[in-house]
């Protein structure tokens, strides 16, 4: 089954993901239009800044067992079978904030939704992209990601794409750029972030 | 680093250090806040790998060799790093550039009576300086006259009816044939940024190599053009700097005097503040006041202008102009143009402050609007005074909590060759002898991304450590003066050589050169010194550093001391690591073309070693 | 194989899915003297908020015993264990177990007062007590809180938020504090008085005066208080009071090890009765909070079917967002005053927050968070994991703090 897979390696900061995820999530479905809204659509995805400031997406990985969905006191969060999507019910949230107590990757936030019932500030994280998944569109960050911090394939095709990367540099005729080899460009650029954080 | 409050983290200033609490607990925004919010910031557009051109994009190219390789238009990462760094110098050529029309402006117009307030102070430098464009006093000429003459000439030199900028004529010969040869003499001042801009439009240049080279001769044009112009023209409106003390950071704000602080760049305002302040009608304002005389003090260039030329003291530089705010003593800030953050009219707005602006060029919010021209400046200034004189019974609570610190200012090239007795031979022969090993220009602004004041103070002193004299301009200058490199007794932190020279002299180890403009007046020194020793520019043991850069000012700044034969070191990395081809241009190829290269050195200890082998080798090569 | 469980909250609900998800064919008993179905206790302050009513609280579905073949007990007190025997004597009757397992639970602490037997004054642990609360409520004009802990805390924002005048008497300089730091307790302690809510600090209420409904206090300090309505949230005790100390292990709870098994065995607890390994602490502790219940009952009930899985520890955590404060603690927060624990803090006049870590040997074991706390878990994780911190502390205490901030390029 194809997921969301994240190489932080690559985020080079941009937040064209968290644009496309509020977008996404919004009444309209369209930039302007949603940026025109109340409540404001929010993005689930967000991309902090990591020790070098360089970018690092960070959502929830719906993980099996998930800790925010034992923790939640009203049963509000619950698991979709069919995906495995971890799920929050905007009816039975009471903003307790326990799931981010519990979540290891501070991946949730907490503001108001347009189907929220009353405008009532509730727990908000990723949540798949199911509407889009029922129409047959990948997740709305993969979509805009351009240098493939976020995909949206099965573990195994993006594991597969790791190893054959792998394979050919240790291979006699390997010299081609690959996914871990890395252009003289990014060495330099990635040098220079850590030198500057060290700085600090 | 753990030992390091989070406000130490921040600056090296213990003004900066004790305001960035105060403006905490005041619920001041700062840019350091600001900074953190925008945190990471975009990896395209730090590598220069994002272009916003033309409208068949937005575009940007994948580092990481997936995603598009092309703008819509085929450009590659080369062509889309080249245009920006071009558009970022015409940006900062043209900053420059309009900052001296603005002063040939008021040099025309006081021929023609139309600049009220304005004179001539330095009738000999008028001269010398029209004599450079053969225009020589006739019958019937006075100041006033060759004045409007020598103003039409600068006028030519924006245009499109020369071959050359005359300016450049003061480079050594080796120099002006070398950008002949290599088709960088710069034409006109406005024509080469009006050309870049052409060039970068989509579909001109796509030579990466050719937009680049056209970058260096727009930067030329600035250097050799618009910068020395508007330099040579301020002395002759307002006098040439000559050595004075002076004293800096917040402290020189007074508890009991009205507080009238200058920020932004050109002195066709400051010097009118500033004269306004000592007129009699003012002295009765501020008897009916209650306040005991009247403080004018710097922030930034125009700062740097008063400080050189009357030791007007200063407050402080770029990332200190919230702060100086949050002080709760500045009953007035006049602010013209550039580097003036949009955030000040809001920081103001929390104390009694009055923020006016005075330049149709720059509107900010929350600032009263009060518009200079040549013809009604003096009664302008003279209205913003009144307004800051009635705002001081509105103070709140003061917090000054340091003493200003001590310095000597205003060495220009006059000066300079002045206190070395008339020629520049002492220096030569200090540099000849080894006891100055050579002379680097720190110069540029601030920049959050690196630790305020700490790229330029611990550079400075590793030079004259080293025996290297250090010349500095703009925020690096005002820096340098708060770190107490600037009195006679300086010399302390001055290697042997050094001191000895310094001491004997009578000056300082570090030399406040002036304004960003005024990083002509090192061009001019540079030439000096390479016509003594009948060699180029980059024949001597020279060298540039930016060590807290943000500016498109300072990409110009750079490019024209490296396309003038100056190694420059940037601290912070200009954005084009997203072109392996472009990073080895300008960190080495450029040696060939012009005799002189860039280096990217963040942290400023290593920095000072770079430049160190480089004046070594420029002294070896020399043979001395 | 059978299964007992005495207790019907978290920690009972959880071993009996876990049990049940391992063993379909063993019979599970639950004892509860409750008699209502298994409900979310911190939700029982939103019932007397007036944000949602008792019906709406439940955390399992009505027919929740029948689908997983369990059988409900209610209304039944333990009275005994007869642990050779392994039998359980309820009041009339008495049921035999292979693995027995007390989640009973905790009672609200007694305090010492004259006067508690007048109507009006209540403790505040079980959906009943609150629902009695809000019958009183109708007549009352002036409320009285005993404690500054989270029940205390709770109630006082619950009365609040209905329109109560409310006077909160606390033992200690500041609220919550068992949970945060002086620094972080006279934040709130500025904030909830700034809401309106009368609290007064050092005290403790000696008796109570009325005829037959309460109608005063006096105070500790010799000062009279007028009230007609009294919640005392002075903490809890593991109820074991069936325990006999010579067959079973106890401190202040029920002793168990990292399978959650006591000195027997057969039996073992979990949730507020049971006393376990405290991560930060190293030693038993008592960590009586809903999500370590949560995860006491899930091993206890796999171990129980002979599973053997560990807990790595409790830990003693919070978060609470009420009177505009959000505040989240966790672990050791006020540590001995000694230079083997490093101690970090920055409260941000502008930002308004206020955060407070605490290491030693490279860990992190505490933390105080007042506002964004969103990211709290993050913390959490590494006191829980003991990860051994490899950046900076200083990036703990910037507001935008993440978890890319903790890895490595």
């Amino acid at each position: 089954m194809k997921t969301l897979i994240v190489n932080p390696q690559k985020c080079l900061g941009c937040m064209q993901c968290m644009f496309a995820c509020a977008t996404a999530h919004s009444q309209s479905k369209m930039p302007f239009q949603a940026s025109l809204e109340k409540p404001l659509p929010r993005s689930r995805i967000h991309i902090g800044a990591g020790q070098m400031n360089e970018g690092f997406p960070n959502r929830c990985r719906h993980c099996d067992p998930a800790p925010c969905l034992l923790a939640c006191l009203t049963g509000a969060i619950y698991r979709d079978h069919d995906t495995g999507s971890v799920l929050i019910d905007p009816e039975k949230c009471i903003n307790c904030a326990s799931c981010a107590m519990a979540c290891p990757f501070g991946a949730i936030r907490f503001f108001t939704y347009h189907s929220a019932f009353g405008n009532k500030t509730i727990a908000m994280k990723c949540d798949n992209c199911m509407d889009r998944r029922a129409q047959d569109k990948i997740p709305a960050c993969a979509q805009a990601c351009k240098t493939g911090a976020l995909t949206f394939e099965t573990l195994e095709s993006a594991s597969k794409r790791k190893t054959n990367a792998i394979a050919r540099t240790i291979s006699p005729q390997g010299q081609e750029l690959s996914d871990c080899q890395l252009s003289d460009e990014m060495n330099l650029y990635n040098a220079y972030k850590q030198q500057l954080s060290a700085l600090c | 680093m753990m030992n390091q409050n989070k406000y130490q983290q921040k600056t090296i200033t213990t003004d900066g250090q004790l305001l960035l609490k105060k403006a905490e607990q005041d619920q001041i925004e700062t840019v350091w806040d600001r900074y953190e919010e925008q945190l990471p910031q975009c990896g395209y557009c730090e590598m220069g790998l994002s272009c916003r051109v033309c409208m068949m994009g937005p575009c940007r190219i994948d580092p990481f060799g997936q995603g598009p390789q092309k703008g819509v238009c085929g450009a590659d990462a080369d062509i889309i790093v080249a245009r920006n760094i071009d558009r970022m110098i015409a940006a900062g050529a043209a900053a420059h550039s309009d900052h001296g029309r603005d002063l040939v402006e008021v040099l025309f117009k006081i021929g023609k009576g139309k600049a009220q307030g304005y004179e001539i102070k330095d009738s000999e430098k008028l001269r010398r300086f029209a004599a450079e464009y053969a225009i020589y006093p006739e019958d019937g000429d006075n100041d006033l006259s060759i004045a409007s003459k020598l103003a039409r000439a600068l006028m030519d030199e924006f245009s499109t009816c020369q071959s050359e900028i005359f300016l450049t004529k003061r480079a050594p010969d080796k120099r002006l044939n070398l950008w002949r040869e290599a088709g960088l003499i710069p034409r006109g001042i406005d024509r080469e940024i009006v050309e870049t801009m052409h060039r970068t439009h989509m579909g001109v240049d796509n030579g990466w190599q050719s937009i680049l080279l056209h970058g260096l001769r727009t930067s030329l044009s600035d250097g050799w053009g618009g910068s020395m112009i508007a330099t040579e023209v301020s002395d002759i409106l307002f006098g040439t700097p000559q050595p004075q003390t002076n004293a800096v950071n917040v402290g020189v704000l007074k508890p009991d005097q009205v507080n009238i602080v200058v920020h932004g760049h050109n002195p066709v305002v400051s010097e009118m503040i500033l004269h306004a302040c000592s007129l009699p009608e003012t002295k009765q304002l501020l008897d009916e006041k209650g306040a005991k005389g009247i403080n004018v003090a710097g922030v930034c260039c125009t700062g740097n202008e008063l400080l050189m030329r009357h030791g007007v003291p200063v407050a402080g530089n770029h990332l200190m102009s919230e702060l100086i705010i949050a002080t709760g003593a500045v009953d007035a800030m006049i602010v013209d143009y550039q580097c003036i953050m949009p955030s000040l009219g809001a920081v103001a707005a929390c104390y009694h402050t009055k923020m006016i602006s005075t330049s149709d060029k720059a509107r900010f919010p929350g600032m009263v609007h009060i518009e200079f021209h040549p013809e009604n400046a003096l009664n302008q200034a003279k209205e913003v005074v009144k307004n800051a004189i009635d705002n001081f019974s509105n103070r709140g609570d003061i917090y000054l909590p340091v003493e200003p610190v001590t310095s000597v200012g205003g060495f220009s090239v006059e000066a300079i060759i002045k206190a070395l007795g008339g020629t520049p031979d002492p220096l030569i022969d200090a540099i000849k002898g080894g006891k100055i090993r050579g002379a680097v220009g720190v110069v540029g602004c601030n920049n959050p991304k690196i630790k305020h004041d700490h790229g330029h103070v611990t550079l400075t002193k590793r030079l004259i450590e080293n025996d290297i004299l250090v010349l500095d301009t703009g925020c690096a200058a005002i820096a340098n003066a708060k770190a107490g490199f600037k009195v006679a007794e300086s010399i302390q932190y001055a290697g042997p050589g050094l001191k000895e020279v310094c001491g004997a002299l009578g000056i300082p180890p570090v030399l406040h050169m002036g304004s960003c403009v005024d990083n002509a007046r090192i061009l001019v020194l540079a030439s000096a010194l390479a016509n003594a020793l009948q060699v180029d520019i980059s024949d001597l043991p020279l060298a540039g550093a930016a060590p807290e850069w943000y500016s498109e000012k300072a990409v110009s700044i750079g490019c024209y001391f490296v396309a003038s034969g100056v190694y420059t070191v940037l601290g912070p990395m200009p954005p084009i690591t997203g072109s392996m081809n472009i990073v080895k241009l300008l960190t080495d190829g450029l040696n060939d073309v012009v005799g002189a290269t860039f280096a990217v050195e963040p942290d400023p200890e290593k920095a000072a070693d770079l430049i160190q082998k480089h004046i070594e080798s420029k002294r070896q090569a020399l043979g001395i | 194989m059978k299964y007992i469980i005495i207790g019907n909250g978290i920690a009972g609900v959880h071993a009996a899915e876990s049990i049940r998800h391992i063993d379909t064919s063993g019979t599970i008993q639950m004892i509860s003297d409750e008699t209502t179905s298994p409900y979310s206790r911190p939700m029982i302050s939103h019932v007397l908020a007036g944000f949602t009513d008792s019906q709406k609280i439940h955390i399992r579905p009505p027919n929740f015993y029948a689908q997983l073949n369990i059988e409900p007990l209610f209304g039944k007190r333990i009275t005994q264990i007869d642990i050779p025997k392994k039998q359980i004597h309820l009041d009339a009757n008495t049921l035999d177990y292979d693995r027995l397992l007390i989640a009973s639970g905790a009672d609200p602490r007694p305090i010492n007062a004259e006067g508690q037997d007048l109507q009006n004054i209540f403790f505040m642990r079980t959906v009943a007590q609150v629902l009695q609360i809000k019958k009183a409520l109708l007549k009352t004009k002036r409320a009285l809180v005993l404690g500054g802990g989270l029940v205390g805390f709770k109630a006082a924002y619950g009365l609040m938020h209905r329109g109560i005048p409310v006077t909160m008497i606390i033992g200690s300089q500041y609220p919550l504090s068992m949970q945060v730091d002086p620094t972080a307790g006279h934040l709130i302690l500025e904030s909830l008085r700034k809401k309106g809510l009368d609290v007064r600090v050092g005290l403790s209420v000696t008796s109570f005066e009325g005829k037959q409904t309460v109608q005063g206090a006096f105070l500790s300090d010799g000062t009279h208080l007028s009230c007609d309505l009294v919640i005392i949230g002075k903490g809890v005790l593991p109820s074991k009071a069936f325990i006999s100390d010579n067959d079973i292990q106890t401190q202040s709870g029920i002793l168990v090890d990292q399978h959650m098994t006591t000195n027997n065995p057969d039996i073992f607890a979990a949730g507020d009765v049971a006393q376990c390994y405290d991560i930060v602490r190293q030693s038993p502790w008592i960590n009586a909070i809903w999500p370590e219940a949560v995860l006491q009952g899930r091993i206890a009930g796999a171990n129980m079917t002979g599973k053997s899985l560990t807990h790595k520890g409790s830990l003693g955590r919070n978060v609470i967002r009420m009177f505009d404060l959000d505040i989240l603690t966790a672990g050791l927060v006020n540590p001995p005053d000694n230079s083997s624990y490093i101690v970090i803090s920055d409260h941000n006049a502008r930002n308004r927050y206020y955060r407070k870590f605490v290491f030693n040997n490279n860990r992190l074991i505490g933390v105080v968070m007042v506002n964004h706390i969103e990211q709290g878990g993050l913390f959490l994780s590494l006191i829980v994991n003991q990860i051994p911190i490899q950046f900076p502390l200083k990036n703990f205490l910037t507001r935008t703090f993440h978890f890319g901030k903790m890895l490595k390029k």
